[in-house]
């Protein structure tokens, strides 16, 4: 911005050439009526004049300067239209969920569920007061437990997760669960980075790790070598691994996982295992769907029960068994079972009617021959 | 996790769900720009205009007095430039920056460390949900959600706040919200065509019905817009001066009745995603769908549920539900599990068929067998060991 100074003519100031930096106080007294009529000097006149041009030089600048940014704005919005589709196409129809309310209702529910999982109570607490969704108290319960003791394990506070071990004592012994034993353990272990004085204290919480000698006697005997080190630090001796505060990172994972095997639950929330899925399948059948769309061969994908191709989740997400007909290359159903035959392969029925000759039926992959009713339904 | 994502497989969902994500602050950043660019030209224009008038009055003989008002002036506008140019220009600042925060966010996608990636997935599932339930109308969970999970910058709250206002003046029978978003998106709006909120709410107006302070004073404004689809009618009303929408309104006096304003809400909220370049269902919905349909296998629907699997997330009580419309998963490739421990069955763990046509893997039969006698757990009927037969998948 230029700013200029005035020179009051008679004044006993030098007049200034070009002060464009001095500012200017707009707010100044008007010039004594004195000089009103007084024409301008030659010289604040040249010196304005400079100034207008530098002003509008300045002002042009700035118009245009802004200006050029534009290309890069544009080229953003090009990059991100060229990088990402902007439309996502359904697997069905779009209106499959919102014809009818209820699924709407299902889909909150299921969502609630999941906060609950996750441990986010408040969040779960405001859906269902803002969709008017009542949560059954004993399915909130072991959630609203589960979410204390873990809590309190984050604040490493151990006595919480130890009432609820001990009170589940047998059905963790049937998991084959050692969380109470691990509980004691990093007990001790705290106990121990206290220091000498906390030698009598640690010795008698030792006595906590009877029950468990015969399943964990190594780690005991590791534990109470510990103790030697007690005078000099345990950080400085062979045992400072056990000071290791991965420790804590792994009781909370273990007692999560403890817990929702005894509730029958799984880790992982049912609701983040199917979006996971479908983040990695909504690609998958973007892709195809231009592809089937390209060659115009609509009526490739004109079954809608049934997926036209399948998604690579891992084996992790194999729940249920799934027989394929190594000759049909389709999946076996109540109304087409899969048959095993008397050599020990198994084939789909509708394969086994066809491969009939004759009365006879030869099995595809081995030479042995034998009668097609003595090929058994299994269930797998 | 349970589900694998290589990284390549995670650049391909980005590509396909962050659309979004992107596209909403680049919209608000490019509307910025463009009004800084308007208010930097007109102030610009009126700066040249009162400097050119300064330089004429310096080339003539000038008298003190009117060199220092014409001064004066220029000082003034020479402030209001700055003051409008810092504004605009901070604003257009903050978009940028709000743009680039989120392409940092997603760029961590590929982070090399497991634990970074896993709390970008739970993150990225949390945003989704967040969109969902804004959409859905539960401000406030969507708000705390996106509070409690770290991700307020990363979400189009904002757009959806807006939108709510919008939505609940309409609901209360008040036009001048809506007239005030149009009059905003305007430019946009024209290029989507869609100039019939234009005409609909003012045709409310005359009638006085819950619409304060809007009298005929609101229609001559009203009829300089662009040619309007009334779309019960389809009647097409070019450039009608306003008495004649008087009239109409009197004859169509069943405009007022509240389906038409529930259709208006709709009508908003269905142009309000389309201008900003989003579909009508949200991102988490179709990735659920697909995802249902890619886990859901006729077994998950039997009917005397006898094949549920506990860590099947479709049997569990409400996918259950929710997948019933969709596809099934396509298989064809043969996978089999153990019923019992769950197990993969393959050549480390054979099938075996107990002489009732029930397959179980070799090691879980191992692992129930009692004084070399084994229960089918499904139909508790007792065989020898021996029995079980090997059966051979190919």
């Amino acid at each position: 911005m230029a700013d200029c100074s005035l020179d009051l003519p008679g004044s006993s100031n030098p007049p200034s050439h070009l002060g464009l930096l001095r500012s200017w106080d707009h707010r100044r007294v008007p010039p004594c009526p004195a000089l009103q009529g007084t024409p301008l000097s030659a010289t604040l006149s040249l010196v304005m004049s400079q100034c207008c041009r530098k002003i509008k030089d300045t002002v042009q600048k700035l118009a245009s300067d802004h200006k050029d940014i534009h290309s890069s704005v544009s080229r953003v919005g090009k990059a991100i239209d060229r990088n990402f589709d902007s439309e996502i196409c359904g697997v069905v129809s779009d209106a499959v969920w919102d014809a009818r309310e209820q699924q709407q209702q299902i889909l909150q529910m299921a969502i609630v569920e999941h906060l609950y999982q996750q441990g986010m109570l408040s969040v779960a607490e405001e859906l269902c007061q803002e969709s008017t969704l009542n949560v059954d108290l004993d399915f909130k319960q072991p959630f609203l437990e589960l979410n204390r003791i873990l809590e309190a394990l984050h604040e490493q506070d151990l006595g919480p997760a130890l009432e609820w071990a001990v009170s589940h004592r047998q059905r963790l012994l049937e998991l084959n669960s050692s969380l109470e034993f691990k509980l004691h353990r990093l007990h001790f272990i705290r106990l121990l980075a206290g220091g000498p004085a906390k030698q009598l204290e640690a010795l008698s919480y030792a006595r906590h790790f009877q029950p468990f000698a015969r399943l964990h006697q190594r780690e005991i005997q590791v534990m109470m070598g510990s103790l030697v080190y007690l005078r000099l630090g345990l950080e400085k001796s062979p045992y400072c691994h056990l000071l290791d505060s991965s420790h804590w990172a792994e009781i909370c994972e273990t007692f999560t996982r403890d817990a929702c095997s005894l509730l029958g639950l799984s880790v992982e929330s049912p609701l983040s295992v199917s979006f996971a899925s479908g983040c990695v399948a909504l690609p998958v059948l973007m892709n195809i769907k231009a592809v089937i769309e390209q060659r115009q061969c609509t009526g490739v994908w004109n079954h809608k029960d049934e997926l036209p191709i399948e998604i690579e989740l891992g084996m992790k997400c194999w729940y249920h068994s799934v027989f394929a007909c190594p000759i049909l290359r389709q999946q076996t159903s109540d109304s087409n079972p899969p048959i095993k035959l008397i050599c020990g392969h198994v084939i789909s029925r509708d394969a086994l009617n066809k491969l009939i000759n004759g009365g006879k039926l030869k099995c595809p992959y081995c030479p042995m021959e034998q009668n097609p009713a003595d090929g058994k339904r299994i269930i797998f | 996790m349970a589900v694998q994502e290589s990284a390549a497989q995670l650049s391909m969902t980005l590509k396909v769900q962050e659309y979004p994500t992107l596209k909403v602050p680049y919209e608000t950043l490019n509307k910025r720009f463009r009004a800084a660019q308007k208010n930097i030209d007109r102030e610009t224009s009126h700066v040249t205009m009162v400097v050119a008038e300064l330089e004429k009055t310096l080339s003539g003989c000038p008298a003190v007095d009117s060199v220092v008002s014409l001064l004066d002036g220029v000082v003034e506008k020479l402030s209001v430039l700055k003051r409008k140019a810092v504004e605009s220009i901070q604003a257009e600042d903050e978009s940028a920056k709000l743009c680039k925060r989120r392409i940092e966010h997603l760029k961590e996608h590929s982070s090399d460390q497991p634990a970074a990636a896993s709390v970008w997935k739970r993150k990225r599932m949390d945003r989704m949900m967040v969109e969902h339930l804004l959409r859905c109308g539960y401000y406030n969970t969507a708000v705390k959600l996106a509070r409690q999970s770290g991700i307020e910058d990363l979400v189009n709250i904002e757009m959806f706040l807006t939108a709510k206002e919008v939505e609940e003046s309409l609901e209360r029978r008040e036009t001048a919200t809506c007239l005030a978003w149009c009059h905003d998106n305007k430019s946009r709006l024209r290029k989507m065509k869609t100039c019939k909120k234009a005409l609909q709410p003012s045709r409310r107006e005359p009638a006085g019905r819950g619409a304060p302070g809007h009298g005929h004073a609101g229609l001559p404004a009203r009829h300089a817009h662009l040619p309007v689809q009334a779309p019960e009618s389809g009647v097409r009303l070019h450039r009608l001066p306003w008495f004649f929408l008087l009239l109409t309104l009197c004859i169509l006096s069943d405009l007022l009745d509240p389906a038409r304003w529930r259709m208006l809400i709709q009508q908003f909220r269905y142009d309000n995603y389309r201008l900003h370049q989003l579909g009508n269902n949200s991102v988490f919905t179709l990735t659920l769908q697909a995802g249902l349909s890619a886990i859901k296998t006729p077994q998950c629907y039997k009917e005397d549920g006898s094949s549920k699997s506990p860590d099947c997330p479709v049997c569990s009580r409400s996918l259950n539900k929710l997948a019933q419309p969709l596809p099934m998963a396509h298989c064809a490739n043969s996978r089999l599990v153990c019923k019992i421990s769950g197990d993969v069955m393959n050549e480390n763990n054979p099938p075996m068929m107990l002489p009732n046509g029930y397959v179980y893997g070799y090691n879980s039969l191992l692992s129930i067998r009692q004084d070399d006698k084994v229960v089918c757990p499904r139909t508790k009927e007792v065989f020898h060991f021996s029995q079980a037969e090997k059966v051979y998948i190919m």
